[in-house]
Parts: C-alpha cells; structure tokens; sequence
C-alpha cells in the first residue's frame, strides 16, 4: 500500500464529475425542497411545508405502494428464478451454460424502451400474442387489455421487468456456485443427498451473499425505475401504475412545481440510502 | 439424478428460454413482414425477407441520424468513464491517503442515487451552463451517474494486481503515473474491456437524459426516437418493430461476441 498525497490526483477526474454533475445536484434539491416555486423560479422559504403537503398526497402514498409491491415481486420471481436456473445450470457443460446464459441475459441487453414497445404488443387487446395464446388453449375468458385495466396494468409491467432481470441474476448465482468447493456437493452425493436436498441444505445457504447483493440491487431498482413505466403507461390507467419516479418527473416537467418535484426527490433518496444501509448491515452480520 | 427430475429441469430451462427469446423473435418477425399480414397468419418467417421496413426507417424516419447520435454518445461516454474510473479504482485498491474511507462512501452512496432525482436540480444547471440541447449536456451527466459503479468495479479489478509488482516499480523509482500506465494497465486490460463494455451498454440504453435534455430532433437518440415513432407512426407496426430492432441489435451482437468479458464485468462488484 502506497501513501501518498498523488492519491488525490489520481482521484480528481471522476471525483469532479461526480461532484458537479451528481453530487451537486443531490444537495440541491435538499435546497429547493424547502422553497415555494413559480414557475421555475424560486420564492419564498416556506420551511417543512413541501413536506406536509406531501404527507397529505394520495398519489404520493399511492406511488410508494407501487414502489413496495414491485420490490416485493422482484424478490420473488426473478431472483428465485436465477437461482433455480443457475443450480440447473452448475450441473450442465460448459456449452449448455453458455449458449442458455446468454439467452437469458439478452432482455437485459434491450434498452426498456424497445421492451416496453415490444410488450405493449404483447400486451395488445385486439391484435396481442398473449390473449391470443390464451383463446387458443380455451383459457380465452381471461384475455383483457392487460396495460389498460388498473387491476393489470402494474403486473403485467413487472412481468417485463422480470423479463429483463431474471438473466442477471442467474449470471451473479451461477458464478457464485462456481467457487462454491465442488467436494461439499460430492460428499453429499456419497451420503445419497436428492438433487432438492443438495439445492435446499446446500446451495442456498451458501450463496446467501449474492442473494443479499442482488435483493439490495433489485430492491434499488425497484424504487428508481422509469423508462419502463414512462414508455407504456405513463404512469395510468389513471393512477395505477404510478412510481415515485413517474410522480417527481411530473410534478417537475408537467406541473414546473421544483419544490414539490424535489421533496419527493429528497424522500426517494432517503428510503434508497437506508435501503441500502440496512442491506450493508446485514452483510456485514454475515 | 433420477430421469424424471432431469425432464422437470430441461423444462424448466426451456420455458424460460422461451421467456427470453418469443418477444425477441415476434419483434424480429413484425420488422421483416409487410404491413398487411402483421400479425394474421401464422409466426414462422416467411420468404423472401421484406427489409422495406428498414430502409423507410432508416431513409425517412430519421434513424440513421437517431443511430449515429447513439454511436457518438455511448462512444464518448465510454471513453470518458474508462480513462478516469481507473485511476480512481487504484488509487481506492493500493494507496492510502487522507479522507480514503469518506470518499470511498460518497462514490458508494452515489450506487444508488436515482437519476430522475438528480434531473430535478441537474435540469437548471444545464442551462444555466448553456448545456441543454447539447451533446456535452448528456455525456458528461450520463459519465458522472455511471461513475459510482466504474470507480467500484475498477478498486475490486485493480486489487488484484500484486503489490509486490507496484513495489518493485516504486523502487526503481519510476512516478506512481507512469507506474500506472506501463505496470497496471496492462494486468487490467481485461478488466478495462468489461468496463468499457458495460458502460457502452448502458450508455446506448439511456432514455431518460437524453430524453430531457435535447430538444432538436437531428440530436437525440436510437432510444428515443424509437419511444416517440410509437406516437407519431402509431399504426405503422412493421416500422416500429426495425426501429426497435435497430435499437437493439448493436448491443445484443456485441454482448454475443464478448460474453465472457461482459460476465466477468457483471460479476466483478457481486462475487467478492
């Protein structure tokens, strides 16, 4: 380990860009949250009462709910998914692992926007793949206009969300079973273990630190995520699909309300930045 | 293994493979057929191959301007993110200094920062520095949101390269820059590639800056003119679908031909 004061040098050029372009910013809408804005330009200090108003916000609370809820699904399907598709996986040739990692990391390589115009088709009540597929194994009362009705919409995004993920997070499982020390399965094979057994008392307590790292990732994800919802829904129908995110570019580029765009800004930090701290807590425990 | 557990594993390994690749292939089949049989008749590919829809895209809706603006942005954005995330990822893996540990945290804090909440007040400084509508207004932005990660991914690289090599050099009396250039870059070289790849991707995929921050149609990029055909040519579902395959196709052959070099970036940050 060098010690030297060049440390800093070394550092400048990414710290400067960080600083002015991400860094500032943050500490400015600290600023602007405790303003009245008109308009784009600022008035008077009016202290805590963005704040209030946003205790008092349905949509807010709505938002934050749809927030919570694609946290929720995120956890359970697409991470449960990589890790069963990864376990199948460790136990494959190495060509199988390759061409099927690739296949399911390819959403993941699509930008959202392209997904959320591919699923949008999908999702289509006239013309759409999925009621389609549905009629056609008799299951045709349960087609709908999944983007369109508010008791869909929010699922059928996450389905594409999923979509998207689930590939990531076999390639994180699937390397971490490969450093797990192949003599633990070999042993356990010797007693007579079943592939469940070896799956449950296994591999899962072992790859307990990649599933804390991606559920932190996908728990961030989760509560930042945009492009997705903002290229099919919009945030409707009506509020049904509205985020956090969706409710701050809004507030700030429909409505010109910085204060308010801000505060709720300044809240989705705070929950992202203690996410993550109790993620790092609990990391830390094991 | 008994056979039946090894045919329930085979399904489950198709049905997802399924899940991934029937969106990819109904975007495919909607870019080469004509407009009149979108979708009647049945999904297989039909011959000869209409790449009409490419051509009106490509010609009339603007997407080689929209494809060339992708180009520019992500090449700039990736060299600007790996000539200055690892110089900072050396200093964080072998030096000590003042302030380390503060620092460090300030770019982990900045892993999870939300950039719709970083526009709200970005957007202003923009303009105030005469940046919106303005090629520079995205790359430098889009660099310093993914800066956080690059300067993470880049410690874990640089912490394996051995010190004793470092130390050797530092003996010789050789500049900690030139120790860098002609020692660690070369270890790293593959870790460089993962970065460089990684922020291309994600540099191609960014919607949100781009979206907000240009205002002249020759300026924007793949991903947004593809989200603003959708309202514009509305019907013209054969159009849409080349466009998007336009959007995509650059980044789904690249991350096919360097797979191993992006898993390794992918899971540089994860594992250890």
């Amino acid at each position: 380990m060098l010690t030297t004061r060049s440390a800093y040098l070394f550092l400048a050029p990414s710290l400067a860009l960080y600083l002015l372009f991400v860094g500032l910013p943050i500490l400015q809408i600290f600023g602007f949250s405790f303003f009245d804005w008109d308009n784009g330009i600022a008035g008077d200090f009016i202290g805590l009462a963005n704040y209030g108003r946003l205790l008092a916000d349905g949509v807010f609370w709505t938002a934050l709910w749809h927030n919570a809820i694609w946290v929720v699904l995120t956890l359970a399907f697409p991470l449960l998914a990589g890790l069963v598709l990864a376990a199948i996986l460790a136990e494959r040739n190495a060509s199988v692992v390759r061409w099927l990692g690739a296949i399911y990391f390819i959403p993941r390589t699509i930008p959202l926007v392209v997904a959320g115009i591919i699923w949008g088709w999908i999702y289509n009540p006239i013309f759409g793949l999925l009621n389609f597929a549905l009629e056609a194994v008799g299951l045709g009362g349960l087609a709908g206009a999944w983007l369109a009705q508010d008791n869909t919409a929010l699922l059928s995004l996450n389905v594409v969300g999923a979509w998207t993920f689930f590939g990531f997070c076999v390639i994180i499982y699937l390397a971490a079973i490969q450093s797990i020390d192949p003599s633990l399965y070999e042993a356990a094979s010797i007693d007579g273990a079943s592939w469940w057994r070896k799956f449950r008392d296994l591999t899962v307590p072992l790859l307990r630190g990649s599933t804390l790292f991606l559920g932190l990732y996908a728990a961030i994800e989760a509560m930042r995520f945009f492009d997705l919802v903002w290229v099919t829904t919009q945030g409707g129908p009506g509020y049904s699909t509205e985020v956090l995110t969706t409710h701050i570019y809004k507030s700030f580029f429909l409505v010109g309300d910085f204060g308010y765009a801000a505060t709720l800004s300044v809240v989705l930090l705070i929950i992202v930045l203690s996410i993550s701290a109790g993620a790092f807590a609990l990391l830390r425990k094991s | 293994m008994t056979k039946s557990t090894r045919l329930v594993q085979n399904l489950i390994l198709l049905v997802f493979a399924l899940y991934a690749l029937v969106p990819v292939y109904l975007v495919f089949l909607a870019a080469i057929r004509s407009e009149a049989d979108l979708f009647s008749g049945p999904l297989t590919l039909s011959w000869p191959i209409n790449f009409n829809n490419f051509g009106r895209i490509w010609s009339e809706a603007g997407f080689a301007t929209f494809f060339m603006n992708s180009v520019i942005t992500a090449v700039s954005v990736t060299i600007l993110v790996v000539l200055t995330a690892p110089l900072a990822g050396f200093a964080f893996a072998k030096m000590n200094f003042r302030g380390k540990e503060a620092l460090f945290g300030l770019f982990l804090a900045g892993l999870v920062v939300p950039a719709p909440s970083v526009i709200v007040a970005l957007y202003g400084n923009l303009q105030a520095l005469g940046l919106i509508d303005n090629r520079i207004g995205v790359i430098l932005p889009q660099a310093a949101l993914l800066m956080p990660f690059s300067v993470f991914m880049m410690r874990t690289v640089m912490q394996d390269v051995p010190d004793e090599l470092i130390e050797a050099a530092v003996m010789d009396g050789a500049g900690l820059f030139k120790i860098f250039l002609t020692i660690v870059v070369p270890v790293v070289k593959p870790g460089l590639m993962s970065l460089g790849l990684i922020t291309f991707l994600f540099a191609w995929q960014e919607y949100l800056l781009p979206l907000v921050v240009f205002q002249t149609e020759s300026l924007k990029p793949l991903t947004v003119g593809a989200a603003s055909l959708q309202g514009r040519y509305g019907v013209d579902y054969g159009g849409i679908a080349a466009a998007g395959l336009i959007a995509f196709a650059p980044l789904v052959v690249l991350f096919l031909a360097m797979q191993r070099s992006f898993v390794r970036g992918l899971t540089a940050g994860a594992v250890k």
